[in-house]
């Protein structure tokens, strides 16, 4: 499953919706943090975030286009949602054209922010070539509707096999400098049944998600230890299918005591799909 | 006010949006065959001139423009441009170099004569209007 929505409790059309995604440890996307607590990677929050943006687009264009992944501006991870947490996302429709939506939003748990998203843009695009526009619309109003159902809600038991987010292999590896790191879509990936069910293409959150593990792994020196706060200048230029090998460089261009800067660029086939920047912030105190 | 005046921040923006260093963006560059521009940088760009510039870019402008006082037979035939077509265009698009108009050219690569100097003209044209609609 790659629908992140499990409710959505406000729906103004073209505007604003707020929605909410229970962590439940039989989640694909669930992975131990540092200190060992089953976590929803920040990436798949950010996914959420952009669904739930996604459906109030779908909703006021009566479901003739949807949004795909275009760029992302700015991507703030501030804290965590755990196993058994409820996140709320709340996501603003700053504009909606005929060929795109422009968008912000933030995440919370408990009152709390743990992910915001700005200056978003995503290409509106025929929905038939993506989705069968009459299962997008039952799925709205399967989820769309008021009330707490927390009551049905368990964080259950971990049932699934997690979800593989590394390279298939890393051809270069310089610490703390640059690596590259190569990826083949093989199309079995059950990402691809959801995203989308007519056009299988690699979700940005998930391909961003495994650059930001790369980087913490390229940072990584002795003693020092860095952790991903979030990305800038994020950008989809072409749909990864499946058969294609995605080419990952990623570079470090500040190393500092406080954080640390990545850039990176995804091609495949020589042409650039993905280019953005990735911020880190060091971690005071786990010097091993 | 002229486009020099914004090329400074113009080439500042479309470096951001097409990854690569300010020095390497000429201002009569093409940004679809020398920078790579996809359909989606295109869209990047127009919203974040129209941030920074504060104005509002009509999508589809520059064609709409362009074709302006012509009727539609007389610019394009069967997706191509006729020669009428042409040379309204070459005068509408006066920053792109002359050699990069072919004759008979199809109208959905009309973006890949875009340049830096295309967008520094519209956001003065944007932002001129905008001073003339506060004005009024």
């Amino acid at each position: 499953m790659f629908h992140f929505v499990d409710q959505i409790l406000e729906l103004e059309s073209g505007r604003h919706a707020l929605g909410i995604k229970r962590v439940t440890a039989g989640d694909t996307f669930v992975q131990p943090n540092a200190g060992g607590a089953a976590t929803l990677l920040s990436c798949i929050i950010g996914e959420a975030l952009g669904q739930l943006g996604a459906w109030s687009v779908m909703a006021a264009k009566d479901f003739t286009v949807r949004p795909v992944a275009g760029v992302v501006g700015e991507v703030v991870i501030i804290g965590e949602a755990a196993v058994g947490d409820s996140v709320l996302l709340d996501t603003t429709i700053d504009s909606v054209t005929d060929d795109a939506v422009c968008y912000h939003a933030v995440a919370s748990v408990d009152g709390a922010v743990v992910l915001r998203l700005e200056n978003a843009l995503g290409p509106l695009l025929p929905m038939e070539q993506f989705n069968d526009p009459n299962e997008v619309r039952e799925r709205l109003a399967k989820i769309h509707h008021a009330g707490d159902s927390a009551g049905k809600y368990q964080a259950g038991e971990r049932t699934v096999a997690q979800f593989d987010l590394s390279f298939d292999e890393v051809l270069s590896f310089e610490s703390c400098k640059e690596a590259t790191a190569v990826r083949t879509l093989s199309g079995s990936e059950a990402f691809l049944r959801d995203h989308f069910p007519r056009k299988p293409v690699l979700p940005l959150s998930l391909l961003l998600e495994s650059l930001l593990q790369l980087g913490q792994e390229l940072l990584e020196d002795g003693g020092s230890r860095y952790i991903p706060t979030g990305a800038r200048k994020v950008k989809m230029s072409r749909f990864v299918e499946p058969g294609s090998s995605l080419v990952a460089k990623i570079q470090v261009t500040e190393r500092g005591g406080e954080d640390a800067l990545l850039k990176f660029r995804c091609e495949v086939d020589g042409k650039r799909v993905c280019v953005g920047q990735a911020d880190y912030s060091a971690v005071v105190g786990e010097s091993q | 006010m002229n486009t020099d005046t914004i090329y400074p921040k113009v080439r500042e923006i479309i470096a951001d949006v097409l990854a690569f260093d300010e020095e390497e963006i000429q201002r009569d560059g093409s940004l679809v065959e020398d920078y790579s521009a996809e359909s989606i940088d295109f869209l990047d760009l127009v919203y974040q001139l129209e941030r920074e510039f504060k104005i509002k870019i009509p999508r589809g402008m520059i064609e709409q423009e362009a074709r302006r006082g012509v009727a539609n037979e007389d610019f394009e035939e069967h997706g191509r441009l006729t020669d009428k077509g042409l040379a309204h265009l070459k005068e509408y698009l006066s920053e792109v170099p002359e050699d990069r108009f072919t004759t008979g050219m199809q109208v959905s690569l009309i973006p890949t004569l875009f340049t830096p100097e295309t967008f520094c003209k519209i956001v003065l044209r944007e932002m001129e209007q905008g001073e003339q609609a506060a004005s009024d």
